[in-house]
């Protein structure tokens, strides 16, 4: 491919030069959030080994690797192996991470999972790159399904992060839980701000980035920010959103979730995933089993596999942008 | 671990003919069960937990036990039959086997306790857990043994394979795994449903000592193990032929992975046992 100035793919947004040996130099050098948290709590704390399904550079464990080379284990492209010995060596006493995109690592490995991780409860933290229908690589990566499929497992906590400044608040909360937790993760591409004025991320916990009382936007991981954007718009139109960050999953602060409802005349819920059993089911559970009624719409995948392309394309066409979101927040100020 | 102290053939003997006895009754009481693959792996549990394992009955989660994974998790008559005897679970408790609320399942779930190393039932898993706990105890530099006994069908789950990869790679030569060859599954014989032969040159072209024996000779199990033991460089497979229904002559090699046992046979198997062994 050629690559000049005006290359769409310029920005890189999906490290394609992981795959390859020599880093491209029009590369701006962005910190690897998580591999430099996961690093630190490896250094920490020897008992934690970093597996991965040679997907090294992609899932920033080449820090642990080239760093701590003890506490690095080359799976091989085998993850529902990888997964059974991340459980056995849980068993004796380790804390493995164990990393893939996430696709590969919820859909492939699922079985494995229910039964040598959740299960069990042992203390193996899997760690997903590539979420949703992040991805130029096409439909085969994109893990539309993974968080419901998380959800459902009983014992397994589900922390999506918004922004990766959140990933050492991350790695810490994963720690801080002895026994299965799911993390799902982006890469950053450029130097991630670390937000002001809010506790820093913990599982259980909302937090709220943006107060209004108009509509209420739960969102998750990447389309925190495209719930921050839209309420920006929003704002700008004399709308008040409040937007939600709601990093952790599973467990959910439903006491939290139920005071923002109780003072918001709409609920949108947005998530780079199929609407059908990731953020948006739970928090339609929650309103239902409490009887609440509001004006209710779920931005994410509509039940559909998506295709390889740009973060801005693909927002855009399955309607994960921040302009979909406004779009729901008045139709629903409108009912 | 073996501790130096050679148990006798006639008590390793006698022990089998025993844990057979409890099969026959615990399957007797529900008609049906794994009553062949638990007679065929008798000698061979007999072995393990009489000779071979190295654990404490006082303190079930001893550090450096050597682990035992049942990757065929449905054999669990003759397993908890051996637990019994071996010391590790209330004999009293055989009679719940299979009952509403009992923790001895038909397939062996860690309800039990640290008995059950790991949940298997879902086939392929055994040897990837089996795997990383091996990886585990060597960086911990204990001296145990992980040992797994996985069926010869089992093998045609994909998972195992990456697992013996796996453990080739890494060199786990403190895992032993033991297949119960008796060429047994669901839909009859394991090779008119897979190629799954010759198992002992798969294994070895993926990097493992591979040592042949047949599963009722107790001198071949003490031999296999000493030689497992002694490869450092590579996991090592004993492929254990087994005869399913081994040790009542008019069970012997009778093919059926859920067979139905009426309460006669049943009735005669126990006083052949008796007869011939009590």
């Amino acid at each position: 491919m050629a690559e000049t100035d005006d290359n769409p793919l310029k920005s890189d947004a999906l490290h394609l030069d992981d795959f390859s040996v020599k880093q491209r130099p029009h590369q701006q050098a962005v910190p690897k959030y998580y591999g430099e948290a996961l690093l630190a709590a490896a250094r920490a704390d020897t008992s934690i080994l970093a597996l991965t399904a040679d997907l090294t550079a992609p899932t920033e464990t080449d820090l642990v690797r080239d760093h701590l080379p003890d506490q690095f284990v080359m799976a091989g492209i085998a993850e529902a192996n990888m997964v059974g010995v991340g459980a056995g060596l849980a068993r004796a006493g380790f804390i493995p991470f164990v990393h893939s995109f996430s696709v590969f690592l919820s859909r492939r490995s699922f079985d494995q999972i229910a039964m040598q991780i959740a299960y069990p409860k042992t203390n193996v933290k899997l760690v997903g790159f590539m979420p949703g229908i992040d991805s130029l690589l096409g439909v085969s990566h994109q893990a539309i399904d993974d968080i419901a499929l998380m959800r459902a497992l009983p014992n397994m906590t589900i922390l999506e992060p918004a922004s990766p400044a959140d990933y050492q608040d991350a790695v810490a909360a994963a720690l801080a839980h002895e026994g299965p937790v799911y993390l799902r993760l982006y890469r950053a591409t450029a130097p991630a701000t670390p937000l002001d004025g809010v506790p820093s991320l913990q599982a259980g916990k909302i937090r709220c980035l943006h107060h209004g009382n108009d509509a209420a936007i739960f969102a998750t991981g990447l389309m925190v920010e495209q719930a921050l954007l839209a309420a920006e718009d929003l704002k700008a139109q004399s709308i008040n959103a409040s937007v939600i960050d709601c990093a952790s999953i599973k467990p959910l602060d439903v006491e939290g979730i139920l005071d923002i409802i109780s003072q918001s005349k709409s609920v949108v819920t947005a998530e780079n995933h199929t609407i059908i059993g990731g953020l948006g089911s739970a928090i339609a559970e929650i309103m239902a089993g409490n009887n609440i009624a509001r004006p209710f719409f779920r931005i994410g995948v509509q039940d559909c596999f998506a295709e390889g392309g740009s973060r801005p394309f693909l927002f855009g066409k399955y309607g994960l942008s921040a302009k979909d979101i406004a779009a729901a927040v008045k139709q629903g100020l409108a009912s | 671990m073996q501790t130096g102290n050679r148990t006798s053939l006639k008590q390793l003997r006698d022990t089998a003919t025993l844990i057979r006895k409890d099969v026959i009754r615990m399957v007797a009481r529900h008609g049906q069960g794994y009553v062949q693959q638990g007679l065929g792996a008798a000698d061979l549990f007999s072995y393990l937990y009489f000779q071979e394992l190295r654990f404490d009955t006082a303190n079930l989660n001893w550090a450096d036990r050597d682990r035992f994974i049942l990757s065929t998790a449905h054999n669990t008559a003759v397993f908890y039959a051996t637990l019994a005897r071996a010391g590790l679970l209330d004999p009293e408790t055989l009679t719940e086997y299979c009952l509403d609320g009992s923790s001895l399942e038909i397939n062996a779930s860690e309800r039990l306790g640290p008995l059950v190393e790991c949940t298997c039932g879902s086939l392929g898993q055994g040897l990837s857990v089996a795997a990383g706990l091996a990886m585990g105890s060597r960086r911990q530099q204990r001296d145990a043994n992980i040992c797994l006994m996985l069926g010869d069908g089992e093998l045609e789950e994909g998972q195992v394979w990456e697992a013996a990869m796996f453990a080739a790679t890494h060199k786990l030569s403190n895992l032993t795994m033991i297949i119960d060859l008796n060429y047994m599954q669901v839909e009859g014989d394991a090779r008119d449903v897979a190629a799954i032969d010759p198992v002992d040159a798969k294994l070895e072209s993926f990097g493992w000592q591979t040592i042949i024996i047949d599963g009722h000779d107790f001198e071949a199990m003490f031999a296999s193990f000493v030689a497992a033991r002694a490869d450092t460089d590579r996991p090592s497979c004993i492929i254990a032929h087994t005869t399913p229904g081994k040790g009542v002559p008019f069970l012997e090699g009778q093919k059926s992975h859920n067979m139905v046992l009426p309460e006669d046979t049943a009735g005669d198997a126990l006083q052949w046992l008796e007869a011939d062994h009590g």
